[in-house]
């Protein structure tokens, strides 16, 4: 039978032509999972960063671990930023089976949201630096922005796991997403959009890289 | 040494965390498969465990060659409950060819509406699952055995758990010349969409007239429903039928019963079911890639103008020019006001704090 094997402990690898290949549902499976757990570090990093400029200075919360938990911060969102594009293409060619499904489009969108949150925090912390932990609001933007990436991923792994296995962990959860059903834009619509966002991105950076120079 | 304790044990508790795992606790899909789908887990000796619940089948009429008949599994105290339960209608239990497609038999409706051997549902507070088939009997007429399995887990994942029912006799028996019934061919629509009258195809065999009965699910009263002959009868047998079942909404299920006529004798075939499904998704995978991508840069714009726009910010005349005149050898002369003397390089510069009338 043809779906006898799928799924249930099947053998990771197929071969052919004498080269050991890999589905590219398993080599999501693998991103997804760099991608999570570094943004997991990053975001418990980023939330302690603006923990440790709010309270007090202490024995626990002095410098050295300030400094430890920033760079842990950039280095764990750094690299789930790098593996998150992998992640969207191995998920790409994974997901041909559900290609006309709300959950499939709810997936594709809150991963872009996830990408766009995760691409600001990288962006915020490279360019304003270290310093940017002791502008209060800025911290608190930075933090919030972790939180909401992380949010976004969690909620775009969720529907992987409901479209591969019928299940996720917001199945705990009192309350459901509506996540069965999706906003559906015309392609001529998602094209504007994405050409508005590809203008405002270059206006913000034109703009704002002026100003950031001058604060440096 | 608190701190590194502290560290050591959050990281075993992590690790050890995650420990019990569940191989596929949202299940498989409904599909034809084999007796105890060789090679998961249910099948393996070392990870499964025999399952302690009652199965029990049962027909609810007799078979006859070629004609239709309801099979019914009754799973029933089940003392491991898990959230689904997968029900396998078998002819053999030799590990490979035991559908009942493999031994003449033909599946008209699963008990989910489709047309598998295999079914999950949804185990209910009671524990107790009845499952209803509707297939063709098979044309080898006399002795022909079908079991039942069921695979389960448990809440707490720790087993993949596995039962089968003793073999049961059903015994085929030979039909007169011309007795109508459904087409071999014939699969029943497990569904509709939301909304759709449009009427409902079904083919049958040695037919000169059908009637169809509905009602909704959990109803009592059946009503008739209009049919249509759409191919050329001859000799007054028609078994091309079209019939109109009015359109359902949200998440209504019909059943339906046909009876199939030649001349004056009738057989009611066994109720079949009808759900409703959502319209189908019309969205296109390249604008959600696009979505995707916008909804990116615009937050990426959104959240660096914040940046900026936030950023504590020292203004260009507050760093150039007070530095110049404080860190530096400029002298002001009241002799030329607005000017001040660069001894190092011999010039004047002009003071940018400098104000008209201002002392």
């Amino acid at each position: 039978m043809e779906s006898r094997n799928r799924g249930m402990g099947g053998r990771p690898g197929i071969q052919r032509g004498g080269r050991v290949m890999v589905s590219s549902a398993t080599l999501h499976t693998s991103m997804a999972e760099v991608v999570v757990g570094s943004m997991v570090l990053a975001t418990i990093c980023a939330v302690g960063c603006l923990a440790s400029r709010a309270l007090a200075p202490s024995k626990i919360n002095n410098e050295s671990l300030f400094i430890t938990m920033d760079r842990a911060s950039l280095a764990g969102s750094f690299l789930a930023l790098v593996f998150l594009p992998i992640a969207i293409m191995t998920g790409n060619l994974a997901a041909e089976s559900h290609s006309s499904s709300a959950l499939l489009y709810n997936k594709f969108v809150y991963s872009g949201l996830a990408l766009g949150f995760w691409a600001a925090f990288v962006i915020g912390r490279i360019r304003l630096g270290e310093a940017l932990w002791e502008a209060r609001q800025l911290a608190i933007l930075q933090s919030a922005t972790a939180c909401m990436a992380f949010l976004m991923t969690t909620i775009s792994a969720s529907i992987g796991g409901k479209l591969s296995r019928g299940e996720s962990l917001l199945d705990l959860l009192p309350f459901s997403l509506p996540l069965d059903s999706a906003s559906i834009l015309p392609l001529w619509a998602s094209s504007t959009l994405l050409l508005l966002g590809i203008i405002s991105t270059t206006v913000v950076f034109r703009l704002t890289l002026l100003r950031v120079h001058i604060t440096d | 040494m608190n701190r590194f304790v502290i560290v050591t044990l959050l990281s075993v508790s992590l690790v050890l965390a995650p420990g019990s795992s569940l191989a596929n606790p949202g299940g498989n899909g409904d599909a034809d498969r084999d007796y105890s789908c060789g090679g998961s887990c249910h099948g393996d000796p070392s990870l499964s465990m025999p399952s302690d619940a009652t199965i029990e089948i049962t027909l609810g009429n007799e078979a006859f060659s070629g004609q239709a008949v309801s099979v019914e599994v009754t799973v029933s105290d089940v003392s491991s409950p898990s959230n689904i339960v997968g029900i396998f209608l078998l002819s053999s239990l030799n590990g490979n060819s035991d559908t009942p497609e493999d031994h003449g038999w033909h599946i008209i409706q699963d008990p989910n509406g489709g047309s598998s051997n295999y079914i999950e549902t949804k185990m209910p507070p009671s524990g107790s699952i009845a499952a209803t088939w509707v297939l063709l009997s098979p044309e080898t007429l006399g002795s022909n055995n079908l079991y039942a399995e069921i695979h389960h887990g448990s809440y707490g994942g720790e087993k993949a758990y596995t039962g089968v029912s003793e073999a049961f006799e059903v015994f085929v028996n030979d039909v007169p010349e011309g007795l109508p019934g459904m087409s071999n061919e014939w699969v029943a629509p497990s569904f509709r969409v939301s909304g759709d009258d449009s009427p409902i195809h079904i083919s049958t065999r040695n037919s000169t007239d059908i009637s169809v009965e509905w009602m909704i699910e959990g109803e009592w009263e059946p009503i008739p429903a209009p049919v249509q002959c759409t191919s050329d009868s001859e000799g007054g047998v028609c078994n091309d039928w079209e019939v109109r079942i009015p359109a359902t909404m949200g998440e209504i299920e019909i059943i339906y019963r046909i009876t199939t006529y030649n001349g004056t004798f009738s057989i009611k075939q066994p109720w079949l079911k009808m759900g409703t499904a959502p319209p189908p998704f019309e969205g296109d995978i390249w604008s959600a890639r696009a979505h995707s991508f916008a909804f990116a840069l615009l937050v990426i714009s959104m959240l660096v103008s914040l940046q900026g726009r936030l950023s504590p910010t020292v203004k260009r005349e507050e760093i150039d020019e007070k530095g110049l005149v404080d860190n530096s050898s400029l002298i002001r002369s009241e002799d030329n006001p607005g000017w001040l003397w660069n001894p190092e390089t011999g010039e004047w510069v002009e003071d940018q704090e400098y104000k008209e009338g201002a002392e």
